[in-house]
């Protein structure tokens, strides 16, 4: 420990930021959470760097992987050359470029090229950085967040960036329902402090709220004050980033050019052609025949030539995308917590990695604070598989010989999870019968039915599969599908104690304060079993090694700006 | 022949509306949320009313009935629910596209599969005439999609002779277009020359023998002079009405091909549309392809009484 570097910053850090380096510096979490963290509540990077460099000889703990990102290092071995086009494969945008509505990956990886975060990918850590905000910090309770902005930004049609076009952008958001701001801010919380600072006065507390408004919230993005809701990037093509749209058709593909006013400087490509799919396969075998040189986003199964491709990189990023086995607690046959532990111990993690991904993903507690998550606790103990003990709890239960029908969408690897589920969990005594249904039928009717309406899902079937996305906080997984009378709370689970410890996690300020509630959390959700989430999934995505310098989000965002050809 | 045009016309008008409502009733009888599918099923409750609102799939049956049938019978095919965009010029496009690869996969296969009947039917019985019918069989028993993906791993990735997407680079010249359609047309037209090689091999049987062709032949006429004037003509009555049906079906689009080929056409976006209770998009798509199949189908019928005089005569009546 390098002390004479250490003290200057702890004797200037604010009370949040010398709980953060005392964490770090007495090895009570690991660098990459440290690294985190400190994104998260504005430490500059040369202050981050001084006190890693301070403190190297501080133990790390094994720790969490970082958030999604995947990068591509290339063949940086060989010059890169100034010029060119990337074309890229992605899927088709379901509906149309609305920043605001945008629902899919398709779009949001349109959006992200023309518009930019607050808060951006940062390439080398795969954490949020630097974007339109230069820096960003939190008062003592994390009540009020202030972003400084990046000076010098200009709109595509030259019009200068402001901090009203921040202020009006998260309002069209707060109106929209967004749902990762929902709670966390209103109409009013956006305040222009001046020329090159923003201030937002949240609802209540929240710790994570740069990732709220960063690339992990993809409908974020900062659009210019003037830009009504509802208007499309196609309509009007006026955003500060690094690639400006100059062709867009919702069936075949888009086309940016360089945007010579970028404040990152010119682009090294002069173009990025993006190309619609339907359906992975043809993008594999649209690269293998030479018409692609990226693809977003790609599944282990189509994409398995790609592995063995000794000229494609293959990049592999940790999410928190996952399914949820939701259990009903206060009705049918799973009331009994230990009829739903006996369903989650009958489950096989590792196998349902294996043959559902071929490995590209990771075992699960049946609790959302995932490993990548800078808060997790470790001390939740792994729940794996024991079909003696799951057998002795049915018994103990009195539901031995428990049949249940397990309600799942026809939606990517779900139906063969509920086959799997269903051999696993025959080997306990418990018989499930898989009903596939399609996308309407299952959402519609079995997983949140609209009526009856309160409370919210109380009309949900008793055991079902629902898929979720990937988050960069476990928010809203905890507020909309756990907590008492959540919008998504298929199991309808109500407890005092997990209410208690979200709301700690959400008021925590410092990373051992969240991490405390969060074991909370995890003991909680791992005894009660009202879901079980047997694992998460890898966001795949690649390029031609032609390429370096691309980098993608697990959101579908390929970033391309600072790629080049190489040769 | 202008009261079986008519006639024909009229018959088509009642088709097309009944296909319009088929469709109307398809796509509204099924439980669906359009405001849902488009929103996804995360979507705040309150924004899915909004939509529905909105695009005013709550009004009731009737008044959307009507209003689709009104918007039909004026071409104004609204906005698609999902892209926002006119659904007129995203029809047009598709429909180009796909006429496009429709045609180049006829042009294609109807003059090689007419020849080929028409020779098989000359050998009839012989070796040639088995050959040309055995892989007759053996082309239209294949899937197009098979086809489609042999075509792709040998011709596109491992060869690389053409390329493995349909779809050309914006203002590629007349040379590239074809490059970039070649393997898709060719899926389909493999399976198709069996068909109509087949279907041109039983009429020129039938004409062979038919006492007109003999009394020709013992006329004295050559053999390319019978085939020519007596033999052809009548052969291709059944092939051309075969042929007028396959275009209809080729502009409605192919879909495995399109998709293995990322093509674009009435296909896909017909798929997209069903898949995202696009109605507005699925309905008149429909009725795009059902105009284009009464038109070829009239077109054939026209062809056919050209073709045949007493069939002309029977449509005077």
């Amino acid at each position: 420990m390098d002390y004479s570097r250490l003290d200057p910053i702890r004797r200037r850090a604010s009370a949040q930021e010398l709980d953060l380096v005392e964490s770090f510096a007495q090895g009570r979490i690991s660098r990459r959470s440290f690294m985190k963290r400190a994104t998260i509540i504005g430490l500059s990077l040369p202050t981050i760097t001084a006190i890693v460099a301070a403190c190297s000889d501080a133990p790390s703990s094994p720790a969490a992987s970082g958030p999604a990102v995947t990068t591509a290092p290339g063949a940086s071995a060989t010059p890169a050359a100034a010029g060119g086009t990337i074309r890229v494969a992605t899927q088709r945008p379901a509906a149309s470029l609305d920043p605001v509505a945008m629902q899919d990956l398709g779009a949001y990886g349109m959006i992200a090229q023309s518009f930019e975060f607050l808060a951006a990918l940062d390439q080398a850590t795969g954490d949020i950085g630097p974007g339109l905000a230069v820096s960003w910090t939190p008062n003592d309770d994390n009540t009020v967040w202030t972003f400084k902005l990046r000076p010098g930004v200009t709109w595509q049609d030259g019009s200068p960036f402001t901090g009203e076009d921040v202020v009006e952008s998260m309002k069209r958001l707060v109106v929209a329902g967004n749902a990762g701001l929902k709670g966390v801010i209103d109409e009013a919380s956006g305040k222009v402090v001046d020329a090159e600072t923003v201030e937002f006065t949240l609802v209540s507390a929240n710790g994570n709220f740069p990732y709220l408004v960063s690339v992990f919230n993809a409908q974020s993005v900062i659009t210019p004050a003037s830009y009504a809701t509802g208007t499309t990037l196609d309509a009007m093509p006026n955003g500060t980033g690094a690639w400006k749209l100059e062709s867009y058709d919702n069936a075949s593909g888009a086309r940016f050019v360089r945007n010579d006013a970028w404040w990152g400087g010119p682009t090294p490509l002069d173009a990025v052609e993006y190309t619609f799919f339907a359906e992975t396969g043809p993008m594999v075998t649209a690269y293998q025949g030479g018409q692609i040189d990226a693809i977003v986003q790609f599944d282990v199964f189509s994409g398995t030539a790609l592995f063995n491709d000794a000229n494609f990189t293959v990049n592999e990023a940790a999410t928190t995308n996952h399914r949820q086995i939701w259990m009903r607690v206060d009705t049918g046959q799973f009331v009994d917590k230990r009829v739903r532990q006996a369903l989650a111990l009958s489950l096989d993690r590792e196998a349902m990695v294996q043959q559902l991904f071929k490995g590209k993903g990771q075992v699960a507690n049946d609790h959302v604070i995932f490993s990548l998550f800078p808060y997790f606790d470790e001390g939740t103990p792994q729940r794996t598989r024991n079909v003696e003990e799951a057998k002795a709890l049915l018994e103990a239960a009195g539901a031995t010989g428990l049949e249940a029908v397990l309600h799942v969408a026809e939606l990517q690897e779900i139906p063969d999870l509920a086959v799997l589920i269903q051999s696993q969990a025959a080997e306990a005594g418990i018989t499930l019968t898989p009903a596939v249904e399609s996308l309407d039928t299952f959402y519609g009717a079995q997983w949140c039915p609209g009526e009856p309406a309160d409370p919210p899902c109380s009309g949900a079937a008793e055991l079902g599969i629902v898929d979720y996305g990937h988050r960069s906080t476990p928010d809203v997984f905890l507020n909309s599908a756990l907590k008492t009378n959540g919008v998504w709370n298929s199991s309808q689970y109500g407890s005092t104690d997990f209410d208690a410890a979200f709301a700690e996690f959400q008021a925590a300020v410092g990373v051992e304060a969240q991490t405390a509630a969060c074991a909370k959390i995890q003991a909680n959700l791992n005894d009660e079993v009202p879901i079980a989430i047997p694992y998460t999934y890898s966001f795949l995505s690649g390029n031609a090694k032609t390429f370096t310098g691309v980098y993608s989000s697990a959101l579908g965002q390929m970033f391309v700006s600072s790629a080049s050809k190489v040769g | 022949m202008r009261r079986f045009f008519l006639r024909r016309v009229f018959l088509s008008l009642i088709t097309l509306w009944l296909l319009a409502t088929i469709v109307f009733v398809i796509a509204n009888v099924l439980p669906s949320d359009v405001g849902r599918t488009i929103l996804g099923p995360f979507a705040p409750q309150e924004s899915v009313d909004a939509l529905n609102e909105q695009l005013g799939t709550n009004d009731p049956i009737l008044e959307q009935y009507v209003r689709a049938m009104t918007n039909l019978v004026t071409l104004n095919f609204g906005n698609s629910f999902q892209s926002g965009q006119p659904v007129g010029p995203l029809l047009l496009a598709a429909i180009g596209r796909s006429a496009q690869l429709a045609a180049l996969a006829l042009i294609l296969t109807i003059p090689i599969a007419i020849a080929a009947g028409l020779f098989a039917a000359r050998r009839r019985d012989k070796r040639s005439d088995r050959a040309i019918v055995l892989l007759g069989v053996t082309l239209s028993s294949i899937p197009e999609f098979v086809v489609a993906t042999f075509l792709v791993v040998v011709v596109g990735v491992q060869l690389g002779w053409l390329p493995v997407l349909a779809t050309p680079p914006p203002g590629a010249g007349t040379i590239t277009t074809l490059r970039f359609l070649l393997m898709p047309a060719l899926a389909m037209a493999v399976v198709y020359f069996g068909y109509i090689a087949r279907m041109t091999r039983a009429g020129a049987i039938e004409a062979l023998e038919s006492d007109f062709v003999r009394t020709a032949t013992m006329k004295g006429l050559k053999t390319g002079q019978v085939m020519r004037h007596h033999v052809l003509r009548n052969a291709l009555i059944p092939t051309v009405a075969v042929i007028g049906v396959q275009i209809g079906y080729l502009f409605g689009g192919i879909i495995g091909v399109e998709k293995i080929f990322n093509y674009n056409g009435m296909g896909q976006l017909m798929l997209f549309a069903a898949q995202r209770k696009d109605i507005p998009v699925l309905q008149a798509g429909a009725v795009i392809i059902g105009i284009v199949y009464m038109i070829a189908t009239l077109v054939a019928d026209l062809i056919i009484a050209w073709m045949n005089p007493r069939i002309r005569s029977e449509m005077g009546d």
